[in-house]
């Protein structure tokens, strides 16, 4: 995952910590945050239902969002 | 002055605090804006990506700033703004600007939203404005800050703009602009999260740079703070304060329940409250403007005699009909002026008032008629018209106007109100568009107002000498007291009066006997009354209450009494009181679903001018005590005045004045004056009836009536609304 938030957010691979706001800490602007639900549905193999995946704001909870994606796929 | 909301006004340094590098966005126009309409402190750029904005030196948070920061301008995602409001006050910057929309305006998550940010500020003692607003432009050339995304400063000036939407804002500023229309600041406080409006009057009331306050409102959520720091501004600085509130069509009262509930609509509650705080009430931005104009750039008219000098007949004319109108007279010349002007004008011209310079006048003849007019003392103000023709010399005349006006030197007089021996308002008319282009500009940027038509220069002035008016009466409450005498503040409520309010049975309405108890219990004048519950009683109630009596069914259901027949007068002995209770009651029984409780026995009051005076509760204003024309054809006369309580015997006169149906209060055609001293007390007393009754919701007293001077009044019938619980 944080190979995929590096990559689009163009960051140092330190920059992405558990705790950071996509918005806050890592400056995701509103395109951005699109080109992240995609790559994680690419890198995952999942669909997310967008509005929900744009809610999401830190690292951990995407990590946990994804997860519980995963999960419920069984 | 706030402190606090210096910060705000006068920061010596901001932090941009979500600013991006993508032009044309609001994060990034706001702090380009900043750097670019030169703000004399330090801008401290704040992003998470970027390393500088602008040529600016960015930081990744607000608290990598090594300086102490005065303001912050919020400009990140909604989502997120909260995280950014906690480093601030973790900071310790005193004042935040949150520019981001996405809050109380798009549901249950943004109140959400705003309420955490609400609670951060409140925690750090943050003075906050917004969110979801333009933000705050101030033209002190000492602070120059355009942190908003309006696309430039406006000019300098007296006019202060506070304006709950932000879209209104820029487009005032673009028609400013075009009038050469100055400004001390504008503020664009959106959601009201923190500051309010009232906090923003009480600053710019103390503000020197500020002569005006205009105001543009979409709710009033605290009408009394509102009317009292609007009173304040006026009456101890002379300020005035021109509010344009949107919402006057809203129908509010449709499903009222009382007389006074009908008659009362929010916006009509509204208007009478503006009024009684010397709030001038603007329909569009054009009125505002032109009446802002008028008193930021000459003194306030001492009266309503003006003088029209014109070089045309026709808008000589129009001026004259919209003048008088508006409530202006046209002054009649003293010997000395008339005499003047026949020296300076030629034989064709006309010199009496309007003064008709003639088509060909030049500057020389204009400027010999306004200083006659001017220096005549039945002369409150002139009114100057000009039509172009070919030899008319526009920019030169204009040139000679400003020089009359004392304008040229940009800085109009003083409003303190105080100034015993002040000069006359001069105002122009140049009309027309093209041709009179450059004189109005001239005149614009000297300060006189100018307008295009003759009929909006003639309001502008009345909407001035009315301000005087309000100022001098607000001013003369201020010295005679705090708290006048015989004013209606609420007192402690009356034993009786409780225990008629505690209502056991739940029933929303008293009972009429209740409810002229509860009359008789703030010393309203009641006939003597008892309710009868068989004809038997009605019979003995009406001996011991002695002849003629009427006869009232009491009964929740019912409203209008004497619609369905329930109501007997002129009752002259025992029989028929006893046959009369039977039919009064059978009627109201009939009147669909009708509970009847009894009937009312009441002395028969002798004939006099019906009126209703109430009061009912108001979300904005807290309470509105109605006065008007009464009777059976209240709703279909509507002729009705309001005021919101507290207030003296002063305002209570005043309502009466307004009303149509004063003329006969006050004795017409020969008929002889009512007793209006009594009627006032009766106002007071309902008022503070109104004040220490919360528990009620609305009240008429309907027909009150008013007898010839020194007889009093009687209050036949009473409804009274409890609140909900």
């Amino acid at each position: 995952m944080s190979q995929a938030i590096v990559h689009v957010l163009k960051l140092q691979p330190g920059e992405v910590t558990p705790e950071a706001n996509f918005i806050f800490d890592l400056g995701a602007d509103s395109m951005q945050s699109l080109q992240l639900v995609a790559a994680f549905e690419e890198e995952f193999g999942v669909e997310m239902e967008q509005e929900a995946a744009l809610a999401v704001q830190t690292v951990a909870s995407a990590v946990d969002f994804i997860k519980a994606i995963l999960d419920g796929r069984g | 002055m706030s402190p606090a909301l210096a910060a705000l006004f006068r920061p010596a340094s901001i932090a941009v605090v979500g600013t991006n590098r993508v032009q044309g966005s609001v994060p990034y126009d706001l702090f380009h804006n900043i750097l670019r309409d030169g703000f004399r402190g330090k801008l401290y750029p704040v992003s998470p990506r970027e390393s500088s904005i602008d040529g600016v030196k960015a930081y990744k948070y607000v608290l990598d700033i090594e300086e102490p920061v005065d303001l912050a301008v919020i400009v990140f995602p909604s989502s997120v703004c909260h995280l950014a409001l906690e480093q601030c006050g973790r900071k310790g910057i005193p004042s935040a600007l949150v520019i981001s929309a996405g809050f109380r305006e798009v549901g249950q998550a943004g109140a959400q939203r705003e309420e955490r940010l609400r609670e951060i500020a409140g925690r750090y003692g943050i003075t906050l404005i917004g969110p979801n607003c333009l933000g705050l432009i101030n033209t002190d050339p000492r602070v120059s800050l355009n942190a908003s995304f309006a696309r430039r400063l406006p000019e300098p000036g007296a006019i202060a703009f506070l304006s709950q939407s932000g879209a209104l804002c820029t487009a005032v500023l673009d028609y400013a602009q075009a009038r050469h229309i100055g400004f001390s600041s504008l503020v664009s406080f959106g959601n009201k999260a923190g500051a309010t409006e009232i906090d923003l009057l009480r600053y710019l009331s103390d503000d020197p740079r500020t002569r005006v306050i205009l105001l543009y409102l979409e709710e009033v959520t605290d009408g009394p703070g509102l009317m009292a720091a609007a009173r304040q501004t006026i009456a101890e600085t002379g300020k005035p304060v021109l509010v344009l509130k949107a919402g006057r069509t809203r129908a509010g009262a449709a499903a009222a329940s009382s007389h006074t509930g009908s008659l009362a609509g929010s916006d009509q509650i509204c208007d009478a409250a503006f009024r009684q705080a010397g709030i001038l009430r603007c329909d569009t931005v054009e009125d505002m403007l032109d009446a802002a104009v008028a008193l930021v750039g000459q003194p306030v008219p001492r009266g309503n005699r003006v003088a029209i000098v014109t070089n045309a007949g026709g808008p000589g004319v129009l001026a004259t009909d919209r003048a008088v109108r508006a409530g202006l007279s046209l002054a009649g010349f003293t010997a000395e002026t008339t005499t003047a002007l026949k020296k300076s004008l030629p034989a064709a011209a006309s010199i009496r008032n309007p003064v008709d310079v003639i088509g060909d006048a030049k500057a020389e003849r204009y400027q010999a008629a306004v200083s006659a007019v001017l220096a005549d003392e039945g002369v409150d103000g002139a009114l100057v018209i000009l039509t172009p023709q070919s030899m008319t010399d526009i920019p030169a005349i204009a040139g000679e106007i400003c020089r009359l006006a004392g304008a040229s030197s940009g800085e109009p007089p003083s409003v303190d109100f105080t100034q015993a021996a002040q000069p006359k308002p001069l105002y122009t008319c140049f009309m027309g568009q093209r041709d009179v282009a450059e004189g109005a500009d001239i005149l614009q940027r000297g300060g006189v107002p100018q307008y295009g038509q003759p009929e909006r220069m003639c309001e502008a002035f009345a909407r001035a000498w009315r301000f005087g008016v309000i100022r001098r009466r607000l001013r003369s409450e201020l010295v005679e007291a705090e708290a006048p005498a015989g004013s209606t503040a609420a007192g402690e409520l009356p034993a009786r009066a409780r225990e008629l309010l505690a209502n056991p049975s739940g029933r929303r309405y008293l009972p009429l006997d209740q409810a002229l108890e509860l009359l008789t219990c703030y010393g309203l004048p009641v006939p003597p009354y008892a309710l009868a519950r068989t004809g038997a009683e009605a019979a003995a109630a009406a001996e011991r209450i002695g002849f003629p009596v009427a006869l009232k069914a009491v009964s929740e259901q019912v409203v209008h009494k004497s619609d369905v027949g329930a109501v007997r007068l002129g009752i002259g002995t025992g029989g028929e009181a006893a046959e009369g209770f039977r039919a009064v009651r059978e009627a109201a029984l009939q009147a669909s679903g009708a509970r009847v409780d009894g009937v009312l026995v009441q002395a028969m009051a002798p004939p006099g001018l019906e009126l209703i005076l109430g009061f009912k509760r108001d979300p904005a204003f807290g309470t509105a005590v109605l006065a008007g024309a009464g009777g059976i054809w209240v709703e279909l006369l509507r002729d009705v005045s309001f005021r919101i309580p507290p207030f003296g015997e002063g305002e209570a006169l005043a309502m009466l004045e307004e009303l149509a149906v004063h003329p006969l209060l006050a004795g017409a055609r020969g008929r002889p004056a009512l007793d209006v001293g009594a009627l006032a007390g009766c106002i007071l007393r309902l008022a503070r009836l109104a004040l220490a009754c919360p528990g009620i919701e609305e009240l008429d007293v309907n027909p009150l009536l008013v007898y010839e001077r020194g007889r009093g009044c009687a209050a036949l019938d009473a409804r009274v609304l409890r609140r909900r619980t």
